[in-house]
């Protein structure tokens, strides 16, 4: 028999930890990664943080991997092909330049793309997305011509966009088409309190709006809101939200939702067919749910489970996901799975803190137990939350010490 | 690895912001502070971001490979090691 052909699509942070992984496990197989982007790993994550969007750390600290580390570890990556089309039966992968790969085991570690804005006027020059490295060459030298920047979107890209503008000097507004700031992830209380931080930072703030029309010529000059007013800019940073590039997937049999559908070993419905990261749809054993995760914690540990059981491990994905984004004097952290509760679902909400205080943490409890938190200015929750979401502890009869700002969370801890 | 041994650590807390992934990596060397960023465990019962002597770390069973695989996992690189020269590990 030869040597167990590895196929990993997805050259990010779960594609390139399940390789490593693998061959941990696997000295002899063959594990070839096929990454959309033209590049070996590097950080998603440094393109937009202030450090790096301005140069303070040299621009090769961008690279996670040197090239050498892939030949080193006999991983073979093909960079800048996509794959096309997935015959499972003949157990192949056929990517854009006609290539078939034909694998034993397959992992699909796709990532999640930027949603494109669409309206007139949403292709010209100057409005820009977040996500590649592709996008930071565009978008962080054109921060330095602009006067005017609007961002469109309020969750993490938009946060961060904001401050970034900021940053590069630019007169900045902030259009969301909720009533308040990640709405409804967040609620008011929340939504609020990072709106004044980016108040405070000098964003402009625009609420309930949408964007119907960029103007211009071939570079955008404005941007025309659903009331009509117009916001003149020189630059655009969309982020409203992303999904996973599956398209592909479509005529497979495999079953496919928003993400890869998965259990908790993070096999998808097919055999010898694994998912990871931010395009897994896997069970959770700790949520006892279905879910999705974009976090680079997530995909990382995603990557190691199933590299690990593509290896021959059994091993269930089980980690309490935490999420933090923070600038402009604001720490906004989400733990666990902060999806808003459906009427229905019988969850609860407890608060804690107030606009007031300048912190606020919700609390999500499901039965008797703690499954998620969203947390403003309240980053000394997050270690005994994880705690308590992990071990499942019983909070039923604790919910006014929960409500409680001047009790630690610490207490609700097993002694 | 190396064959040069980690003895000093450090977070720069100008660079973290909390991911997560080092807590992951070395539960028992790191956790986040109130500011969201990675401090290491003290075996005097303090935390500190560093830089800190491999020898102060509480968890006296943590090996280089643990302390670098966690540093290595950190997204901005925000996690430096020295060895006994004061020469820079990682980031290399």
């Amino acid at each position: 028999m030869g040597e167990t052909r590895y196929l990993i699509i997805g050259g990010g942070i779960s594609g390139t930890t399940a390789a490593d992984t693998i061959r941990q496990q696997d000295a002899g197989g063959e594990i070839t990664i096929v990454s959309g982007e033209p590049y070996r790993l590097y950080s998603r994550i440094m393109i937009s943080k202030p450090h790096y969007f301005l140069g303070k750390v040299p621009p090769e600290q961008i690279w996670l991997k040197k090239e050498a580390w892939y030949t080193d570890k006999n991983i073979k990556l093909i960079a800048g092909k996509t794959a096309v089309k997935l015959e499972p039966n003949a157990k192949t992968v056929t990517l854009n330049d006609d290539t078939v790969l034909p694998y034993d085991k397959l992992l699909l570690a796709v990532g999640i793309c930027a949603r494109r804005w669409s309206a007139p006027g949403a292709d010209k020059k100057g409005i820009h997305y977040v996500r590649t490295l592709e996008d930071f060459q565009g978008y962080q030298p054109a921060s330095k011509t602009a006067k005017q920047g609007v961002v469109i979107g309020g969750g993490a890209i938009g946060f961060e966009m904001c401050e970034l503008m900021r940053l590069a000097g630019l007169d900045t507004t902030l259009v969301i088409r909720e009533p308040h700031y990640w709405d409804p992830v967040l609620d008011q209380t929340s939504g609020r309190l990072i709106e004044a931080a980016l108040e405070r930072g000098g964003v402009k703030i625009i609420r309930g709006q949408y964007v119907t029309e960029a103007y211009g010529g071939d570079s955008v000059e404005g941007l025309v809101l659903q009331d009509g007013r117009r916001l003149p800019c020189q630059m655009v940073s969309v982020g409203i939200g992303g999904f996973c590039p599956l398209d592909w997937l479509k005529d497979s049999g495999l079953k496919v939702n928003r993400g890869v559908v998965a259990n908790e070993y993070l096999e998808a419905s097919l055999p010898d067919i694994w998912t990871a990261g931010d395009a897994a749809e896997y069970f959770d054993p700790i949520y006892e749910e279905q879910l999705q995760f974009g976090s680079w914690s997530n995909a990382q540990n995603q990557g190691k489970v199933a590299g690990s059981n593509m290896a021959g491990q059994k091993q269930p994905y089980r980690l309490v996901t935490f999420y933090a984004v923070s600038g402009l004097g604001v720490s906004i952290a989400f733990i666990g799975n902060v999806n808003p509760p459906a009427p229905d679902s019988g969850k609860q909400v407890v608060s804690r803190g107030s606009f007031e205080l300048n912190n606020h943490g919700r609390y999500i409890i499901k039965g008797s137990r703690i499954v998620g938190a969203t947390l403003i200015n309240r980053t000394v929750d997050v270690g005994p939350l994880t705690k308590l979401i992990e071990q499942r502890v019983d909070v039923s009869g604790k919910l006014q010490e929960l409500a409680d700002p001047k009790i630690d969370l610490k207490t609700l801890l097993p002694a | 690895m190396a064959e040069r041994k980690i003895a000093k650590l450090e977070v720069k807390r100008d660079l973290c912001i909390g991911a997560t992934p080092c807590v992951v990596a070395a539960s028992t060397a790191l956790e986040l502070d109130g500011e969201n960023k990675a401090v290491y465990k003290l075996k005097d019962g303090s935390k500190s971001s560093g830089p800190v002597d491999k020898s102060q770390l509480e968890d006296a069973t943590l090996t280089d490979d643990v302390l670098l695989v966690s540093a290595q996992s950190c997204p901005v690189k925000a996690i430096f090691l020295y060895d006994e020269q004061g020469q820079q590990i990682y980031p290399e």
